[in-house]
């Protein structure tokens, strides 16, 4: 029962005590954003950190309860853009144990993958619900741009969203590299043989 | 500790329906205002949320949530009023910018879906309290380690923000700046997250150790310690439900 590789769905207690712990980080994060009132939305720190310390599944699990919880708590729309949340958590867990957590170039990397793959999700989220935009006014006046030349509807959408989330994720996924890096080896461990705990 | 979930504790015969009914009317409104393109019905079936809104008496706590969604609902009424696909009507004109009719209308039915959408999850949302959700579901057959995790965030971000406050001035009283120029700002913003994070996760091990000593990963039947609550008719509300919205699929087809 030592690393069952990075599918095991392994809700092990260490684990449970973690998801809810990376949710309030991305909380936390947002309240630092907001009251330094830096121009950023870095709302999913926690969920990138829970990816490279326990795995996709369980990184997915906490983007899942993160939106159910910004549902709860700050606006019902949330819950339309989980999808988003599961699809980073998946990807930045995916590739950080593909081994693309070893420089800050490579952090860079997971950013631009992450911020596409969840731009290629948000977009048809955006067109089904508010037919393509995205509420951010970067990224809407982009969409305005395209659309002015002559971009057909579903491009200028996806266009929108890349503006706003590629930048964002690059930042989010650069801090929590950062902030892994930094963690003890301890801590880190617990999480990658994370029975140890059980038996206490 | 200021609690982090919109619920308020008022009596209203909204608050004697079972959660689970509710969940299933926030779906089955929104899908109705998707299915049909139709402002009519749309009008309608958020007069519905409005009314069992104003019933439940939180029709004011559904303001803040509106006004979070302000800039989606304007960039769509810009961005629909000039781009959409079908505009072929101007309707108004500013300088050289035209505003078409038939753009403006569609952002007008998205604004009443995205209204509809906040009012129907407000009926969920400002009259249940998770805890008796998370009881509902438990009882549906969820795994009570999925609502572990759901309602201890509720606990845990009021507990790690009071964190955050006195790490907060523990470092100003360092000589931490955050106010001032971009940079300095972005500057402030590791010496915040860092302890933040660094405190939070070393929390893991013991609140794991806690969990454990209490026999959270026992394999034996949980029980409820809270005293079940009487919900009014929930099966029937179900059904209703569910009627209406096949109702509604059918018309949608056969019309």
């Amino acid at each position: 029962m030592k690393n069952k590789g990075i599918w095991s769905l392994n809700f092990s207690t260490i684990v449970i005590a973690l998801i809810p712990i990376a949710v309030a980080i991305n909380y936390l994060g947002k309240v630092i954003i907001e009251t330094l009132k830096l121009p950023l939305w870095l709302d999913s720190i926690g969920t990138v950190i829970s990816s490279m310390l326990a795995g996709p599944l369980i990184g997915a699990f906490t983007g899942l309860i993160n939106n159910i919880i910004y549902g709860f708590t700050l606006s019902p729309i949330s819950f339309v853009y989980a999808v988003t949340s599961v699809v980073i958590g998946l990807g930045v867990g995916i590739m950080a144990h593909k081994g693309w957590i070893a420089s800050i170039g490579k952090a860079i990397v997971i950013g631009l993958v992450v911020g596409l793959l969840a731009a290629i999700v948000s977009t048809p989220l955006n067109m089904m619900f508010w037919e393509g935009t995205t509420g951010n006014i970067w990224g809407d006046a982009f969409y305005l741009y395209l659309a002015s030349i002559g971009m057909p509807q579903w491009i200028a959408s996806f266009g929108d969203s890349v503006v706003v989330d590629v930048p964002d994720k690059v930042i989010t996924v650069l801090i929590g590299y950062l902030i892994y890096r930094s963690l003890p080896k301890n801590l880190i461990h617990l999480f990658k043989n994370n029975n140890e705990i059980e038996k206490l | 500790m200021e609690p982090i979930h919109l619920y308020t504790q008022r009596k209203s015969w909204i608050s004697q329906i079972d959660p689970l009914s509710k969940l299933l009317f926030a779906f089955v409104s929104i899908f109705m205002t998707y299915l049909f393109s139709s402002i009519t019905i749309t009008c309608f079936v958020l007069l519905i949320s409005i009314v069992l809104l104003m019933v439940a008496r939180v029709l004011k706590k559904i303001v803040p949530l509106l006004a979070i969604s302000f800039t989606l609902l304007l960039s769509i009424i810009i961005v629909q009023g000039l781009t959409h696909p079908t505009n072929e009507t101007p309707l108004l004109t500013i300088g050289s910018i035209v505003f078409y009719q038939e753009g403006l209308t569609f952002a007008f039915l998205i604004t009443l879906r995205v209204f509809n959408m906040l009012a129907a999850f407000g009926v969920l949302i400002l009259t249940t309290k998770p805890d008796d959700l998370m009881e509902s579901l438990m009882k549906q057959g969820m795994s009570p380690k999925i609502s572990y995790v759901f309602l201890s965030v509720f606990q845990l971000i009021p507990q790690m923000r009071a964190t955050l406050g006195k790490i907060t001035d523990a470092q100003r009283s360092r000589g931490m700046e955050t106010e001032g120029s971009l940079m300095i700002r972005i500057k402030a913003f590791f010496p915040l997250i860092g302890p933040v994070v660094l405190s939070s996760l070393n929390m893991t091990k013991e609140r794991a150790i806690a969990l454990e000593v209490r026999g959270f990963s026992s394999k034996g039947k949980k029980t409820f310690l809270i005293e079940e609550k009487s919900y009014f008719y929930p099966k029937f509300i179900k059904c209703v439900l569910v009627t209406l919205l096949i109702a509604a699929i059918v018309w949608r087809i056969v019309g």
